[in-house]
């Protein structure tokens, strides 16, 4: 009980909130816009996941809004050029994994803080995406939305593909050695390799992984309307780190699980939505957003 | 074929200059507790990593069962079931009792699915067999040091080890883990493992040994049966030569009163009721077995785990500290045990270390003076006979007693008037050694209330003008000076010495 | 072991050289092939734009020499510009009295920075993480997300726009703030605090340093600076929304790590930040009057704290295959 703590008091949060709308704001639970709110949120979802393993392994990266960004923008340009969806889908992860690969390499290859890198890849992904692309959107051809399929099949798809992911994932980081590596590297790197674990390696597969799942999100992001802005993903990176911590990560590393990131991502992305229907004002949204993570980390403060 | 389990015959073993091991020869027997005794820089953690594979011999030779070894690498000496147990446990902090002997006994493939049931069945197993009451769920950190070091054990002999090496594990344990301890190496004793027993703590050697090693200056001088040695033969064999002669004799009567504790109490740190005068120009060692209390005692007067109860006078005047500035600000210093954690910043200037303590008198107006501060480590460099290159250097580059007068240093600069010494000469070279011993003396000819803390039972007996014993957080005897060696360890011990 | 030369310090003047190098042929380069590039205008210009940006990184070396991080300095810029618009506009203060209440408002919200970091030992990325989205929140919340403040007076506006005695009116603003932050950092036993705790927090606290007070210290100064910056912003724009200061603690923290300050605390300056800040400035500037696009300004800052950082860490990486190598030769020779 005591070990679950922090999942469990999360999960309480948003029962709490949940409840609390369907006493005062019964209308949050319309199928429709709930059906929307989730398909949107499995793309965060999906890079969250990443974050967490990230996380877990004691690194961070702050680059995964310009990742997702420039991901969107090629996975548009290749569909706008007429490519089959499946290569899309494809070609994008590879051009993920890439980005993340860069990054790995740096942190895990020369043993840069991975803060500082991520922010210049950040930084310097981004402006070049802006520079190419002057802002403009990629007009996607028919057939591409919602994978050629109705909109509420598109969303359910996408919805269920996330949670599969999830499921996969966290199935992984409990039941396969691999993702029990990644728990040994972020709890002490040199333990981890007294015992044979390779830290390097791990850290630089955790980045190549996280980038992987970006791209795999911007194509669930793109699939979701008509036209691929270049400006999506801004403020990506923030709200993800901020459902892992709030799931129950430690930012030290070594412990948390994805049921808590998964829960932790439903309590901030319900927060925006709860305000409109309790005719709160919308604006409150960051606010109260800011508030759960102090909260979230006083909590883990607690805990300790 | 000799009934050895391990012999080691003529091992030398030298670091550029320095010859760390100069022919020495060792031998355990299967079903013994052999310590391994020596001061520091005697040579016993090099035969260690040797032995482990992590140091090759420039020559001599390792036999496990009359077979030589060959080269070893750590990989090759965990076969031969070779494990060491250092201090620091090598364990995940955040992971299960179960995933950490799990990750450490399997060479699984990165693709293999995790068997919990098989894990903490195989955790269950192995800390049974050793009598070890954990849970395989726990978190490591949630245990404590003995708990860790119980599970360090399950792991080296699932590993299926017949050699396991004890490096100081008792340094951190309170007494009754350290029985804890005991019984377990005992229990494996029974069962046919060897094992080497690292300690520079005689009282264990008696309690627990079977055969001694004596190493000094990189030779073996001796192995002996343990219940044929007395502690004055084998602080004899250790030092070469007689206690009291290394010591500075004390050349003053000590003055008032300056320091007074009256029932002081520290409940986190398990310090109860102590009553201890320390007067100016008086050096009162306090003994006692690791886990008795002693560095608590120490960090509760300096404010780092402050008291709850009880009373501290200065010069007869009623003081409280609730933090270390606070102490310092009173005129109490600390020179603290981990000197490379907390006595010296090793990225720092030796200049700057030296006034770390001293901002607010040094400084007047928190303006730095680079000139003043120059001179002043230049000072200390010269009077403490500080082996530097330069007020600049930066206290990493030192050696350990030169890093010690540092740290020591730094506190004089403070011009305390009471001084709390934890362990002044753990892991200093014997040369350096004396000379921090000069020092004290000499500080407290000029009036300063010194108490020193030391597991180094000659050091303390040649060192202190009054012995205060410490036994489970409270101070049980006041001995006077030059005690005899076992008078002091039996008080220690809480036993009755022979004759009283 | 002797070391003749105090290896930390070397290392850091040596990347503080290389950053001045570096910025000297930034200047000689973009004077050449620039229009109006190198003119005393531009110049004044490039003071003007990077004021802000200076300030908080200025602010925010001796948080990061601590071994901590500030996310939230650009989003408290923005609901300080907005606090002060409002102190202005809405409970009708005169210019001087709504200032002094924003610094008020700054130090505080440092304050609840420095109370949870420091009272309830919370990791500094996460608790300023919480209070960038918390405080960019609450500036939205007050201004409903379309408020504006705009007419102030001219007398304000001067300050942002105008020069005074040829420089930039907010120039000496910026240069008290530098010569305040470089006394701190260097000449200042603060500074040496900060230091020794960004190399060992426990073992600076064993010397008898109230470690909590100052690490306190440097957050709510960070906060200080934020609502002095917010208040340049305001003056300079002409207007406070609630946007103001969006993404300025990243370029904040990219001048001072390019200024070779670690970002594990115990090494640094100001003098570096001062060159870093400078450096992204002139580059920024530059880009534009070659006439190239702006947003190469940008990839050329992201691979420039690339290059600095692994210029940082190529000394170690040297030495240690030095290490391995003569380690195989002996080796060799032994067997």
């Amino acid at each position: 009980m005591r070990k679950y703590f922090r999942e469990l008091s999360v999960t309480g949060a948003l029962t709490l909130l949940l409840l609390a709308l369907a006493i005062f704001a019964p209308s949050f639970y319309s199928p429709q816009p709930l059906l929307s709110l989730a398909a949107n949120a499995s793309v965060s979802l999906v890079v969250a996941c990443g974050m967490a393993l990230v996380i877990i392994a004691r690194e961070i990266d702050i680059s995964v809004g310009s990742m997702f960004a420039v991901c969107s923008v090629c996975a548009g340009l290749l569909a706008a050029m007429h490519w089959p969806l499946a290569a899309v889908i494809a070609a994008t992860i590879l051009i993920g994994a890439i980005f993340g690969g860069f990054n790995g390499g740096l942190v895990a290859g020369l043993g840069l803080p991975s803060i500082v890198v991520t922010l210049a890849t950040m930084v310097t992904w981004r402006e070049g995406l802006q520079w190419l692309r002057q802002g403009q959107f990629v007009n996607l051809p028919d057939g591409v939305q919602w994978f050629g399929l109705s909109q509420k099949s598109g969303q359910w798809t996408l919805v269920i593909g996330a949670l599969v992911i999830l499921v996969l994932m966290a199935l992984m980081m409990k039941h396969l050695s691999a993702g029990r590596y990644i728990y040994a590297v972020g709890s002490d790197a040199e333990v981890a390799r007294l015992a044979g674990i390779p830290p390097k390696l791990t850290v630089f597969l955790v980045f190549v992984g996280i980038g992987a799942l970006v791209g795999l999100a911007a194509i669930m992001n793109m699939v979701q309307s008509p036209q691929v802005d270049p400006q999506s993903g801004t403020g990506m990176e923030l709200k993800v780190i901020a459902a892992v911590v709030v799931g129950g990560v430690a930012i030290s590393g070594g412990r948390g699980n994805l049921w808590g990131v998964f829960v932790g991502l439903l309590l901030l992305v319900c927060v925006g939505p709860a305000l409109i229907h309790l005719h709160i004002e919308a604006y409150w949204e960051k606010a109260i957003q800011g508030v759960i993570i102090l909260l979230a980390v006083v909590a883990e403060g607690l805990r300790r | 074929m000799s009934g050895e389990l391990l012999q080691l015959t003529s091992v030398t073993k030298s670091f550029g200059a320095v010859r760390a091991l100069k022919g020495v020869s060792f031998s355990l027997k299967a079903g013994e507790i052999h310590a391994l005794l020596g001061e520091n820089g005697a040579g016993k953690s090099t035969l260690i990593k040797i032995i482990t594979g992590a140091h090759q011999p420039d020559s001599g030779r390792i036999e496990i069962d009359g077979r030589d070894t060959g080269a070893l690498s750590p990989r090759i000496a965990r076969e031969l079931g070779i494990a060491c147990i250092y201090q620091q446990p090598a364990l995940f902090p955040d992971l299960s009792v179960a995933e950490n002997i799990g990750l450490r006994l399997s060479q699984a493939n990165v693709f293999s699915r995790v068997d919990w049931n098989a894990r903490r069945q195989q955790a269950h197993r192995l800390l049974e067999n050793i009598g070890a009451e954990i849970s395989p769920e726990a978190e490591i950190r949630s245990l404590s040091m003995p708990q860790q070091q119980l599970v360090e054990i399950a792991c080296a002999l699932g590993a299926g080890a017949r050699i396991v090496i004890m490096d100081e594990p008792t340094a951190s344990l309170t007494q009754k883990e350290t029985h804890l301890l005991f019984a377990i190496a005992r229990e494996l004793r029974k069962r046919g493992v060897g094992m080497i027993y690292i300690s520079h703590r005689l009282e264990e050697i008696f309690q627990l040994a079977d055969r001694v090693t004596v190493l000094r200056d990189g030779e073996s001088i001796g192995t002996n049966r343990v219940d044929e040695m007395n502690e004055a033969a084998l602080i004899k064999l250790m030092v070469g030569r007689d206690v009291s002669a290394i010591y500075p004799p004390a050349e003053n009567e000590p003055g008032e009163t300056v320091f007074s504790l009256k029932n002081f109490s520290c409940e986190r740190g398990g310090v109860r009721d102590v009553s201890l005068d320390v007067r100016a120009g008086e050096i009162v060692g306090l003994a006692g077995l690791v886990g008795a209390g002693r560095t608590e005692l120490a960090r509760a007067i300096f404010g780092i785990t402050p008291a709850d109860s009880g009373e501290m006078l200065l010069n007869g005047q009623r003081i409280e500290i609730h933090s270390p500035r606070d102490a310092v600000a009173q005129g109490i210093a600390y020179v603290p045990e981990d000197r490379r954690r907390h006595g010296v910043i090793l990225e720092m200037p030796i200049a700057q270390n030296m006034t770390m303590a001293i901002h607010r008198r040094f400084f007047p107006g928190t303006w730095l003076r680079f000139g003043a501060e120059k001179n002043l480590a230049l000072e200390f460099i010269r009077d403490l006979s500080i082996k530097a290159s330069g007020p600049d250097a930066p206290a990493s580059s030192l050696s350990g007693g030169n890093q010690q007068k540092v740290a020591l240093a730094r506190w004089l600069a403070a011009k305390p008037k009471v001084l709390v010494l934890d362990e002044p000469t753990q892991g200093v070279d014997v040369g350096a050694k004396s000379e921090i011993h000069r020092i004290i003396r000499s500080l407290a000819k000029n009036g300063l209330a010194v108490l020193m803390i030391s597991s180094d039972l000659p050091e303390i007996i040649g060192m202190s003008d009054r012995i205060a014993v410490m036994r489970s957080g409270t101070i049980t005897s006041m001995l006077p000076a030059k005690s005899e060696a076992h008078t002091v360890m039996a008080a220690a011990l809480g036993q009755k010495a022979a004759g009283e | 072991m002797n070391t003749h030369k105090p290896a930390w310090k070397n290392v850091l003047l040596a990347h503080e050289t290389i950053l001045l190098v570096v910025l000297i042929a930034e200047w000689i380069f973009f004077d050449a092939i620039g229009r109006n590039f190198g003119t005393y205008d531009n110049t004044c210009d490039i003071l003007r734009h990077s004021c802000e940006i200076g300030l908080l990184a200025l602010a925010m070396t001796p948080v990061i020499l601590t071994g901590g991080i500030d996310l939230s300095v650009g989003s408290l810029l923005g609901l300080c510009a907005i606090l002060f618009g409002k102190f202005w506009r809405d409970a009708h203060m005169p210019i001087p009295e709504a200032a002094a209440c924003t610094l008020a408002v700054g130090a505080l919200a440092g304050g609840v920075n420095a109370s949870l970091i420091t009272l309830l030992n919370l990791p500094p990325l996460i608790v300023t993480l919480g209070t960038f989205s918390l405080f960019r929140g609450l500036a939205e919340a007050i201004t409903h997300g379309v408020d504006t403040f705009t007419d102030f007076p001219s007398s304000f506006l001067f300050l942002g726009q105008e020069r005074w005695l040829g420089i930039p009116a907010q120039a000496p603003v910026f240069i008290g703030a530098l010569i305040f932050f470089w006394w701190l950092v260097h000449f200042s036993t603060f500074g040496r605090s900060y230091r020794a705790i960004g190399f060992a927090p426990e073992g600076t606290r064993y010397a008898g340093i109230p470690v909590g007070r100052r690490v306190a210290m440097t957050y709510v100064l960070a906060g200080i600076v934020s609502a002095i910056a917010a208040i340049i912003y305001t003056a300079r724009l002409g207007q406070a929304k609630a946007d103001a200061g969006n993404g300025y603690e990243l370029y904040a923290i990219t001048a001072v790590v390019l200024g070779g300050t670690s970002i594990f605390g115990g090494i640094g300056s100001v003098y570096g930040t001062l060159l870093g800040v400078a450096a992204i400035a002139v580059l920024q500037s530059g880009i534009v009057h070659a006439l190239q696009p702006s947003e190469m300004a940008g990839m050329l800052t992201g691979a420039l704290l690339i290059l600095a950082l692994t210029a940082s860490v190529l000394p170690k990486m040297i030495s240690r295959l030095r290490q391995r190598k003569s380690a195989l030769r002996l080796a060799k020779q032994n067997t």
